[in-house]
């Protein structure tokens, strides 16, 4: 049961904060595909930074650098975001094929950037960014309470981080102005613009946002799957963010109950399989669960789901 | 103002507005524009990493049989790579052609991986495995082929019309399910524990001949490319001469015109999903079944997604599609000897095609910026001729 709900957490978290990102985009009227390729291009930005830092070895430093590499997934994850923000916004493309081929795009650049750092730090072209291990901490008292308590034992150190920037990008994009202009804008842009709003300038900060968040979420992911940067981590989060959205009716709360559900069956189901003492053939079997239980329940709440008003229409003046 | 510098505007301009700005060929100019300015940026990149470009585009077309290299090995030449290439090119068309049917419909079929995967396992145990002669097991493998992808394209059409859920989402979970499912069967029933791969199917389920001697030379025929060119014209008739086309335009423009057209909008959406998901299998089998002999377990094909691109490149038609799908197949075939001879890694070839998909993806702002030059073009000409006539005493 801990092993569970210990697993669950550390992969439903990082996937709440892409989720997140995800929200912040669509609910200003920016579809965003691009979720996959943002977290991919953010967890690069952060492992590249820590490797051109440190010069390839992490040893010794590796809280400092676990901390510079989300902020630099963080500030890699907007930057990329931008060339999404640019092309949906101004460009006025077709904000789904956007969204795809910056995907194509991300995993190109990162595999081609990453062999090409890795032979000038160390002669070598792999595709890998060796990592630390990400640290975990238990919080002495309270984790001796039954089932509850594994919540607080072995929290890996992202996981209070993800919590807090949740909790003020919740609180950003349903208490503040911003936020109130920003849900404006996916619903109904023009009232926006009447009320002397710029539809524009909200949807680019707000995709930049979405890349920002992504690329945390990204980084987290390469620390505790791996730790390591690798093109493994294209692996679908993203996409797997993008289904818990919709799943979460565009809210951050339901959202977050979608994320929970797809890393308490995720490690259910590796549980399942240790326990009855399968091969490990069978973990492949477990891993679709998610993805078959996203289905089902879509099957049920699909028809009562509403996305916002203006989502995927390119915004235009002229038009009424 | 700095446009009173000439009254008609920069020859530059001048140039772009008259090179694209007939809307006739927009539609083949601005993706070649496209095409050119993405191919600038890799001349770039190139040269930032000290290489020639014009070389490394050289050898793109050496490696992909278009141009001659300098020396082939025993029993090869260009007509041999040009195969090989050809060999490639045959599931990206198909693929390509599968985005465009779903795209026309306007839905977004993003599983084009996963379909393939399906109907070339499918395709792979009930055929590959077993000792059929190549004239029942041709036919039967295209069947299979066609049915298997057809069908997981219906049921996505299925699922958006029956329960409205959104067919990319639908479509990147089943991606996901068949990917872990068929690993599954793969790794416990049909594993070759060398490759670590499916085992090789029989080379009579085969539609890749390989090492077919035609003359002193060895080359690998793919049969798939028979069919992959008549296709693209039956798709354009379909889609352009037929009620059934012109109904999935319809209801891809205009849900509800449609519908109040009579138009039977469910239908049609659970018929484009799986016209174009028989596409995508058709994709998977000249794939896993021509262009490799086994499956990856684990992998989703990339060319899968590579394919919505190349679709949108070829303006979603049937035959500009054949173009687009050429061109990335050069550039991806051509990689393997740009590495070896130039010593550039062969990731390049994803991250121009990265970068030809992305400038194609602004062609909407291409065009935008034509007319609006156009347009600034034509008020710099008529305040011109005011001013001529007016005796020049404007402001």
């Amino acid at each position: 049961m801990n092993y569970i709900i210990i697993e669950g957490l550390a992969f439903a978290l990082p996937l709440f904060i892409i989720a997140i990102g995800g929200i912040y985009s669509e609910r200003s009227g920016v579809t965003n595909l691009a979720l996959e390729g943002f977290q991919g291009f953010g967890a690069f930005a952060g492992a590249a930074v820590v490797m051109a830092i440190t010069g390839g070895s992490v040893a010794g430093a590796e809280v400092k650098m676990f901390f510079a590499a989300l902020l630099f997934a963080m500030l890699g994850g907007a930057l990329f975001a931008m060339i999404h923000a640019l092309l949906c916004v101004p460009f006025k493309a077709n904000q789904v094929i956007s969204g795809v081929v910056i995907n194509i795009l991300s995993t190109a650049l990162t595999v081609f950037l990453t062999s090409q750092i890795n032979t000038a730090l160390f002669g070598k072209p792999t595709n890998k960014f060796v990592l630390s291990v990400c640290r975990k901490f238990t919080v002495p008292v309270i984790s001796e309470i039954p089932v509850l308590g594994a919540f607080f034992t072995d929290v890996y150190y992202y996981q209070p981080v993800i919590i807090a920037v949740a909790l003020y990008a919740s609180y950003l994009l349903y208490k503040s102005r911003f936020g109130l202009r920003l849900r404006a804008c996916g619903d109904n842009p023009h009232a926006v613009d009447a009320a002397g709003g710029n539809v524009s300038k909200t949807r680019f900060i707000a995709v930049v946002i979405s890349g920002a968040l992504s690329g945390l979420g990204g980084m987290c992911f390469a620390y505790s799957i791996s730790a390591s940067f690798s093109p493994g981590i294209y692996a679908g989060y993203g996409f797997l963010s993008i289904a818990a959205l919709i799943f979460g009716n565009w809210k951050i709360g339901p959202t977050l109950g979608a994320c929970l559900l797809f890393g308490f069956a995720r490690s259910g189901g590796y549980k399942l399989v240790q326990e009855l003492g399968l091969s490990s053939a069978y973990s492949d079997l477990m891993m679709t669960l998610p993805y078959l239980l996203t289905l089902l329940l879509l099957m049920f709440f699909s028809s009562s789901n509403r996305a916002p008003r203006a989502l995927g229409e390119i915004y235009d003046k002229g038009k009424r | 103002m700095k446009k009173q510098k000439n009254a008609l505007g920069s020859p530059f301009k001048r140039g772009f507005a008259a090179v694209l700005g007939n809307e006739r060929y927009q539609s083949i100019t601005v993706p070649v524009f496209a095409i050119l300015l993405s191919l600038l940026a890799a001349a770039v990149v190139l040269l930032i990493m000290g290489k020639n470009p014009l070389t490394a585009f050289a050898s793109f077309l050496q490696g992909s049989g278009i141009l001659p290299k300098p020396n082939y090995a025993a029993k090869k030449s260009m007509v041999t790579d040009l195969f090989s290439m050809l060999n490639m090119l045959t599931p990206m068309i198909f693929a390509s052609l599968a985005v465009a049917v779903a795209l026309k419909a306007g839905l977004f079929n993003i599983g084009v991986s996963g379909q393939m995967l399906v109907s070339g396992f499918a395709a792979s145990v009930l055929v590959g495995y077993s000792d059929l002669p190549m004239g029942i097991a041709l036919p039967l493998v295209l069947i299979i082929g066609i049915v298997g992808g057809a069908a997981v394209g219906a049921l996505i059409g299925w699922l958006k019309h029956r329960f409205n859920i959104n067919e990319v989402v639908s479509s990147i979970m089943l991606n996901y399910i068949f990917s872990y499912t068929v690993s599954f069967f793969i790794n416990t029933r049909f594993i070759d524990p060398v490759s670590r791969q499916s085992r090789s199917i029989s080379s009579a389920a085969r539609l890749t001949l390989t090492n077919v001697e035609l003359g002193a030379i060895k080359l690998d025929l793919p049969l798939g490319m028979l069919l992959a060119i008549p296709m693209a014209f039956f798709v354009k008739f379909l889609l352009d001469k037929t009620r059934v086309g012109y109904e999935m335009k319809v209801v891809g423009l205009n849900r509800r015109a449609a519908e109040y057209a009579g138009i039977n909008v469910g239908r049609n959406i659970v018929l484009s999903m799986a016209i174009s998901g028989a596409l995508a299998g058709l994709a998977g089998i000249t794939f896993y079944m021509g262009y490799y002999n086994s499956i990856q377990p684990r992998v989703l094909a990339s060319l899968g997604f590579d394919s919505i691109a190349v679709c949108l490149l070829g303006n979603s038609n049937p035959i500009g599609i054949l173009f687009s799908s050429l061109l990335i197949t050069v550039i991806s075939k051509g990689s393997n000897y740009l590495s070896s001879t130039a010593n550039v890694p062969q990731e390049i070839a994803q991250l121009i095609t990265g970068l030809i998909l992305l400038f194609s993806a602004c062609g909407t702002y291409i065009r935008y910026r034509v007319s609006a030059t156009k347009d600034e073009l034509r008020d710099l000409k008529k305040r011109a001729e005011g001013i001529k006539d007016e005796g020049g005493d404007r402001v």
